[in-house]
């Protein structure tokens, strides 16, 4: 079988890669997909615990990437709906253009 | 009359009987905006679902105090293994909610800045977030309390956003959807390194499994990114650049809802999860954690309130206000007595009062056409005496002053930090940065009653202001209860320490 920490160093790798995009891209699509990317890395977490798990507590890993894939699609579906609105009414999604309250 | 009569009704269901009777208001709401293109029947519809379900739990309460028995889901059948338990902290933290959401619904409809085209989306999306807040204190595993806060984070976004017209609005939803995102992010990932390490993620077995394992370092990992995430939610320093941009962007109802009510349901997943995990063990080292917790505390509230001198405009004067407020509670993670968690809670409730009153006077003064700039409110008292007064009540409490509500809470939570059964507790340099601060509070607080008082209205704006008749009603009521509060706190105080007693386990 293959050792836990693969998975684990995958997950946290892809887990760095959302955040930096969070942080780093000026367009707030990309950052939407960046958090997925964070998301979906907790999500490998969940599963590799869960298979190297026994008994009952291994079943609450794969309930609980059911509920985080479910919560991921509505954050989504929201945040594309709210970034369509500021493109409507302020003619940009770009992070450097949303600076109209500071401090 | 006691809570048996639900038990033989609704069953297995009782525990969550007050939830229920608000999402199925939720779903009828936007029914009743499509029969009745009116904004006043949406809340009185939504007032009365309120009322009906504050009144059960209430009733469920009473029960849970006389006989000490908690109520499961399911009942002691093993059929949702006991997923939500009605517990007297989650009966009163429900009131909590409950409160919060009466006063936000109650001024909705007549608010300018609310939406007229969409209320019924919004009366809705106003009592699932409220559910959701309800369900976090009912959960009794993280998974109930993961979903429970993403409820009501994604009805918030799109509670702020609401206001579309308004490019501040806007730009306020991007960074809050966007922020959010991140805060779910860590969250989830720090859930699940707890759950590789611990292997439970049942909130009794918690402990159990850390005393069992002592720390591991996906423990840490896990530990420290599920403070970051639920940091986020409550806005504490360094995780509260959000706050400021969306109080100010979203309408006052909804920045009333959130400052209040979001904010103390991230504060109760603060107590449920981490207080309960930690509190007590000795098997192995917690120092860590209770100084971790300690310096956000005092950072929140140091920069909140220092920020906030800075501010011109009093929506971002009062998130700042409440991300200090937010230090405060703190306070009883570091501390970790039953005693502090009694003040933490008890100033959860008085801040609801306080803060809550003060935005609902800054949404009716919008609602009659006065500003939002601090400038605005010179010569309020003569405008207006009552909102002045009412302003100035709620001001003095926020900052601490006797006899009104903010100073006993403020009272019995950092005495709770100074005094720990009969000898000077570890953290008097925590209950010394918090008076501190309190006094720095006091500032910003006086420099608003100054221009309502001192200060000659600006030309053109000396005539009397009319707003809508149900803020004054939920203004009167949030000043009532912050003088009576103040004066005799034990009727709220007891409950509180019953609840506090019961969430930590000690009888």
């Amino acid at each position: 079988m293959i050792p836990i920490e693969y998975f684990l160093t995958f997950a946290a790798i892809l887990f760095v890669i959302g955040a930096y995009g969070v942080m780093a891209k000026p367009n707030t699509l990309i950052v939407l997909m960046c958090t997925e990317l964070m998301l979906n890395a907790a999500n490998i977490n969940f599963v590799a615990f869960s298979a190297y798990m026994t008994g009952a507590p291994a079943v609450y890993g794969q309930v609980m990437v059911i509920m985080t894939i479910s919560v991921a699609a509505a954050e989504v579906a929201v945040g594309i709906a709210i970034l369509l609105n500021a493109y409507k009414v302020r003619k940009s999604t770009n992070a450097e253009d949303l600076t109209s309250m500071r401090w | 009359m006691d809570a048996s009569i639900f038990t033989n009704i609704f069953g297995y269901y009782t525990a969550i009987l007050p939830m229920i009777i608000m999402i199925i208001g939720a779903m009828v709401m936007p029914a009743v905006y499509m029969l009745t293109k009116k904004r006043a029947a949406v809340t009185a519809v939504s007032l009365v679902v309120v009322v009906v379900s504050a009144v059960i739990n209430l009733i469920m309460l009473h029960y849970i105090g006389t006989m000490g028995d908690y109520i499961y889901l399911g009942g002691t059948s093993a059929t949702f293994s006991g997923l939500f338990v009605y517990t007297s902290f989650a009966g009163l933290m429900i009131m909590l909610f409950q409160i919060v959401a009466f006063f936000a619904i109650l001024v909705s409809g007549s608010s300018r800045e609310v939406t007229k085209l969409h209320f019924g989306a919004y009366g809705a999306l106003m009592l699932i977030a409220t559910t959701g807040m309800m369900f976090v204190v009912a959960a009794s595993d993280l998974i109930g309390i993961f979903v429970g806060v993403e409820a009501v984070s994604i009805s918030s976004y799109a509670l702020v956003t609401l206001k579309r017209a308004d490019p501040r609005a806007a730009e306020a939803g991007v960074k809050y959807v966007i922020i959010g995102g991140l805060s779910t992010a860590l969250t989830i990932y720090g859930i699940s390194m707890v759950y590789g390490s611990l292997g439970t993620i049942a909130l009794d077995g918690l402990q159990v499994a850390f005393v069992a394992k002592g720390w591991t370092w996906g423990l840490v990992i896990g530990i420290i990114t599920m403070i970051a995430g639920y940091g986020f939610k409550i806005a504490a320093a360094p995780f509260h650049m959000w706050a400021p941009d969306v109080y100010e962007g979203a309408a006052t109802p909804v920045s009333m809802f959130l400052a209040t009510g979001s904010k103390k349901m991230g504060l109760a997943v603060f107590f449920k999860v981490f207080l309960v995990m930690f509190i007590g063990v000795t098997a192995v080292k917690v120092e860590p954690v209770q100084y971790l917790f300690a310096i956000i505390a005092a950072v929140s509230m140091t920069v909140g309130n220092v920020v906030a001198i800075a501010q011109n405009n009093i929506k971002r004067m009062l998130a700042y206000s409440s991300i200090a407020q937010a230090g405060y509670i703190l306070i009883a993670m570091a501390v970790m007595t039953p005693y502090a968690l009694t003040g933490g809670l008890f100033h959860m409730f008085t801040h609801v009062f306080m803060k809550g009153g003060a935005f609902l006077i800054v949404g009716a003064l919008i609602c009659a056409g006065v500003g939002e700039k601090i400038s605005d409110y010179n010569g309020l008292a003569r405008r207006s005496p009552l909102m002045a007064f009412a302003m100035m009540l709620f001001l003095f409490s926020l900052a601490g002053v006797p006899p009104l509500a903010g100073f006993t809470s403020k009272f019995v939570l950092f005495s709770g930090a100074i005094y720990d059964g009969g000898a000077v507790s570890t953290w008097v340099w925590l209950a010394f940065i918090a008076i501190l601060n309190s006094a720095i509070s006091l500032y910003y607080y006086v420099r608003v009653i100054k221009a309502m008082y001192i200060e000659k209205p600006a030309k053109g704006t000396e005539g009397k202001l009319s707003y809508p008749k149900v803020f004054a009603i939920a203004i009167a009521l949030c000043a009532i209860a912050v003088v009576v509060l103040g004066i005799y706190p034990n009727f709220l105080l007891e409950p509180c320490a019953t609840a506090a007693k019961d969430l930590l386990g000690v009888f």
